[in-house]
């Protein structure tokens, strides 16, 4: 039982390649009869999902391809267009603007999100006093309504009797437009989604946290290893599956983006803030151009899947599985 | 920890708790000011304190109907996620095939696109299979949850593959391993699982509000927005509505964490 | 016409699948026949207060009617056309639905709502029943009407010692009453009025201007009047109404303002009376300012009948009702939901007694000038949002007047053409 007993720091990073060897399939090579049980086993355990997610995600996405293909508003009758709606989007400005917003959000968002996130969870697993409270209240967020919440931000963020503004003054800084600005618009949206989201990133910190066993940490104290060291070598490796989970999930949920911007600038000032999600959102119920909103989906599905797949492919080197 | 450190800690936690705090307090405030519209600054002493606004939700829509209905979705909701993502996440985890990395690929793909387009396909899907106006057609989407798979594959990925082994050793086969051994460990993810699965069912609000048309059927979120007229917001019954949708997530959240810190306790590992 | 067809298709495989957890719970489709029959009605307009409104009437309709029975389905304004889209698309809209103006030429066009025949429009105002109608025949019956006028709070007059507006006033007078009611220290506004392509073309019809070709296809508002009216939009921001940054914009923030004694003029709808009825000061309306012409917003709802419907016969009965009947235009006049939209004046009097405010005479003669809203070939939608946001630019300083209506025109005659 080598994962719980504590083994010298560095080995626990180092060994993660080791450990990522897996047990060979249990039914290759085996007599027939045998392979045809395990894959039903395989079966029994994966169809409970597998039949749901096809029939109600793989078949309508497979149906919006199809929307795709055609020049459709919903009502009329769909007119066969081919992979024109994809050129057309390709050269479009508008589309390039929302990809790029939404890049942005991103790149902005996570590492907040992460970091905040983390510096929350180890703050709650450490013993304090109301620590089961002051968990529950920093996911209040996580569960309050958008509408609420971009209102408060919307209020914070107010450039001439904010909150964040007046502060700013206090120290002599002049403080920017915000959300009425375009070229804070964004920033405004990071500032307010890192905030709503700690207590998710905290949530998924915290459960990977608890699962770390205790003894590796009395092992390394006994070794005389310090704070930083005990979380560089022992916490951060250990967590290494739930901080993966973190980033995959944070990277595909922010692509598609929306609530947010939707409730805090609509896009505004001037599309400063536009991401492809509300031009989703716009071109299929508002705009009645169904057949590109779909192809802009489905444009915005291969981005999503590459990054997704380098990040699947990656995993080996960092993340620490059993 | 030293003594001082703990109390620094706790200190700075508990500012950046009042930040996360503020802004419920608010909704909490305007909620009780009866007939308040909602100033530009948040007023944090209720103008006219007043339970007007609850009073309102309960005498304007079927409350406790609709309360069931949401409470029942959502229920069943979790309780099929954690059962589905359970057993997806112990076959990815623990039952090499071929094509395991392209079928679990091709289950993190569910969640690359927009919801918005997938409503029409998903809609006529519905109605093909007779369930347009019913609680199936609400629910019957949401029973399986890539994020569920993968967060509880991540979680059962830590779960040292040695207990299995020896469990294997004693003649056990995959589902007491399951049952017996993977899933008492995983604690911690599933209940983290069930309150986002909650959270998903309980706050959704399109597919419910396009599925559902009698309003015996509806759930709280669409209640709640049938409150609102086309040019006013009673900003006081609108953050009403929102106290009572939120308190339950939280109260489930802290009651799943007590759950967790005891089943981590009990799992044996020392 | 069956629509979406290859989607049924992609759906069947799923279909027959599921069949086996869905039972076999078949729909209830009507029967086309006599005896008893059901027909559904979806709407908005009574979300938010009038359920029990809508109720009566369709209490009285069914008491009329004892073979026909009417399912009523409220949805709140702001999803109710994401749901109509998708019942469209799937075929499942109800038998009579709710639908606005501007989508009422795509509806036509497609075919989706069914021609009505032998409705006596004389019961309807006239300009009412004709905007429904397309190569004269009638495709949906106006429900109910509103305008917009100018609120004013008489009490900030007075203490200004000035004189209350009438229905004589211009652009220009409502201007320098604005700049002498602004009292910015007090956190008083002379004049609110959104900066939206609601209120743009409106202005364009007052200062004399077109804001479409007479086809539809092609702008018509970078014009000396076109950029005139977005100047008097523009030129109020930041002067003698608040800014985007000082709350413009933010749900509610013009009404409670308002409410709050702290804006003299209003350009509101007259749907906002109820929310003002308890206003601790005294308020009047009167009809909008106009430039080189008088021209009202004039708002409409109104209801179809799906060409899809197995009950078209009792559907348009019961559109009728809701739009004409003695029932419905007492049951509005009571509640003091949005004004019938029958032609009999006549009966509208004991509309005019109805409390604050005092002058709703004005509400009537707003209808002697309106202007409707321009309705594009195609990209209705889309050519709000344009014109909104660039005239918001203007509003923000980031945009000359004149750079914004030029930019608005081309983008618009991108979309539309």
């Amino acid at each position: 039982m080598t994962a719980l007993q504590s083994p010298p720091a560095s080995v626990v990073v180092r060994g993660a390649p080791v450990r990522a060897q897996r047990p060979t399939a249990r039914g290759l090579g085996r007599p027939r009869r045998s392979r045809l049980r395990y894959a039903l086993i395989v079966l029994a355990f994966l169809l409970p999902s597998a039949v749901p997610l096809t029939l109600f995600t793989l078949v309508p996405m497979g149906a919006a391809f199809w929307v795709s293909l055609h020049e459709w508003n919903l009502i009329g009758p769909m007119k066969w267009v081919g992979l024109d709606n994809y050129v057309s989007l390709a050269g479009d400005p508008d589309t390039r603007r929302a990809f790029g917003n939404t890049v942005y959000y991103i790149v902005g968002y996570l590492p907040l999100v992460y970091i905040g996130g983390l510096a929350i969870a180890l703050a709650l697993n450490s013993r304090m006093p109301a620590r089961a409270f002051l968990r529950g209240i920093y996911f209040l967020p996580v569960v309050t309504s958008w509408i609420v919440v971009a209102l408060v931000w919307r209020w914070l963020l107010n450039p001439e009797y904010g909150v964040v503004n007046y502060a700013l003054g206090l120290v002599g800084i002049d403080g920017p437009g915000w959300w009425t600005d375009p070229a804070w618009a964004m920033p405004s949206i990071i500032l307010a989604s890192a905030w709503k989201d700690l207590g998710f990133v905290m949530v998924i910190l915290l459960a990977g946290l608890q699962a770390i066993p205790r003894d590796l940490y009395e092992a390394a104290t006994v070794d005389g290893a310090g704070w930083w060291r005990r979380l560089f070598s022992i916490t951060l490796p250990m967590l290494s599956p739930s901080t993966f989970f973190v980033i995959v999930i944070s990277l595909i949920n922010g692509f598609q983006v929306f609530d947010q911007v939707y409730a805090m600038t609509g896009g505004g000032p001037a599309g400063s803030s536009q991401v492809v999600v509300q031009q989703v959102y716009d071109l299929t119920f508002r705009y009645g151009r169904a057949g590109e909103a779909s192809a802009l989906s489905w444009m915005l599905f291969v981005v999503v899947l590459a990054i997704t797949i380098v990040q699947l492919r990656g995993q080996k080197k960092w993340v620490n599985y059993a | 920890m030293r003594k001082p450190a703990v109390l620094t800690l706790t200190i700075v936690v508990a500012v950046g708790a009042v930040a996360m705090f503020f802004p419920f307090l608010w909704t909490l405030v305007t909620s009780v000011s009866s007939g308040a519209g909602l100033s530009a600054t948040p007023q944090l002493i209720p103008a006219d304190p007043s339970l007007d606004a609850y009073g309102e939700l309960f005498d304007n829509t079927p409350f406790l109907q609709v309360v069931l209905n949401s409470l029942g979705l959502a229920v069943a909701t979790t309780l099929a996620q954690l059962t589905t993502s359970a057993l997806a996440a112990y076959a990815f985890s623990r039952l090499p095939f071929r094509g395991s990395n392209l079928v679990f690929g091709i289950y993190l793909a569910t969640m690359m696109i927009p919801i918005q387009v997938l409503i029409v396909p998903l809609f006529v899907e519905i109605k093909t299979l007779g369930l347009l106006n019913t609680h199936l057609g609400v629910l019957l989407p949401g029973i399986a949850s890539a994020f569920g798979v993968f967060l509880l594959r991540q979680a059962m990925s830590a779960v040292p593959r040695e207990l299995d082994e020896a469990a294997t050793i004693d003649g056990a086969g995959h589902f007491r391993i399951f049952g017996t051994i993977v899933l008492p460990l995983i604690g911690p993810a599933l209940a983290t699982l069930t309150v986002f699965a909650f959270m998903s069912s309980w706050n959704s609000f399109l597919w419910p509000l396009i599925v559902l048309r009698t309003p015996e059927l509806q759930t709280l979120p669409i209640a709640l927005a049938g409150l609102q007229g086309q040019y006013t917001t009673e900003w006081d019954v609108l953050m009403a509505g929102s106290v009572i949708s939120v308190l339950p997530m939280v109260a489930i959240y802290v009651f799943a964490q007590r759950f967790v810190i005891q089943g981590v306790a009990n799992t044996g590992i020392k | 016409m069956f629509r979406s067809t290859h989607l049924t298709a992609a759906a069947a495989a799923a279909a027959v699948i599921a069949l086996a957890l869905a039972g076999c719970s078949s729909g209830d489709s009507g029967n086309a026949s006599d005896g008893p029959v059901t027909i559904t009605y979806s709407n908005f307009i009574s979300n938010g207060g009038n359920e029990e409104n809508l109720e009566t009437i369709v209490s009285a309709f069914e008491a009329e009617n004892p073979d026909v029975t009417v399912e009523v389905t409220t949805l709140p304004y702001a999803d109710y056309f994401t749901t109509l889209q998708t019942d469209l698309a799937a075929g499942t809209q109800a038998d009579v639905f709710d639908i606005e103006y501007a989508n009422f030429g795509t509806y036509v066009k497609d075919g989706v709502i069914a021609p009505l025949e032998g409705v006596d429009t004389s019961v309807y105002r006239e300009s009412l029943a004709e905007a429904y109608a397309s190569d004269g025949t009638q495709y949906a019956l106006p429900s109910s009407f509103s305008d917009v006028v100018l609120f004013y709070n008489s009490d900030l007059f007075d203490k200004a010692g000035l004189d209350y507006p009438t229905s004589d006033w211009t652009w220009a007078d409502e201007k320098a009453a604005a700049a002498k009611l602004t009292d910015q220290a007090a956190g008083v506004w002379g004049d609110y009025q959104p900066i939206t392509f609601y209120e743009y073309y409106k202005a364009v019809a007052q200062a004399g201007g077109d804001f479409l070709s007479a086809d539809g296809t092609a702008t018509a508002f970078d014009s000396p009047e076109g950029i005139a009216a977005a100047e008097w939009l523009v030129g109020k921001s930041g002067t003698v109404m608040p800014t985007t940054e000082q709350g413009a914009g933010t749900p509610d923030y013009d009404s409670g303002l308002f409410l709050e004694g702290k804006l003299a003029m209003w350009h509101s709808g007259i749907w906002m009376f109820g929310a003002m009825a308890d206003a601790p000061f005294t308020w009047d309306i009167a009809v909008e300012p106009g430039d080189t012409e008088k021209a009202s917003a004039l708002f409409s709802n109104a209801v179809a009948v799906s060409a899809t419907s197995a009950q078209k016969e009792a559907a348009q009965d019961f559109a009728e009702f809701l739009t004409s009947s003695k029932t419905m235009v007492e049951t509005r006049l009571d509640a003091g939901w949005e004004l019938p939209p029958v032609a009999d004046d006549s009966l509208l009097t004991s509309y005019l007694d109805k409390g604050a405010p005092a002058n709703r005479q004005a509400v009537f003669d707003s209808l002697e000038a309106v202007a409707l809203p321009p309705i594009a070939a195609t990209g209705q939608t889309e050519m709000q949002d344009i014109v909104t946001e660039e005239l918001s630019e203007a509003a923000a300083g980031r945009k000359t007047v004149e750079e914004a209506v030029s930019s608005a025109a081309q983008r618009v005659d991108a979309v539309i053409g």
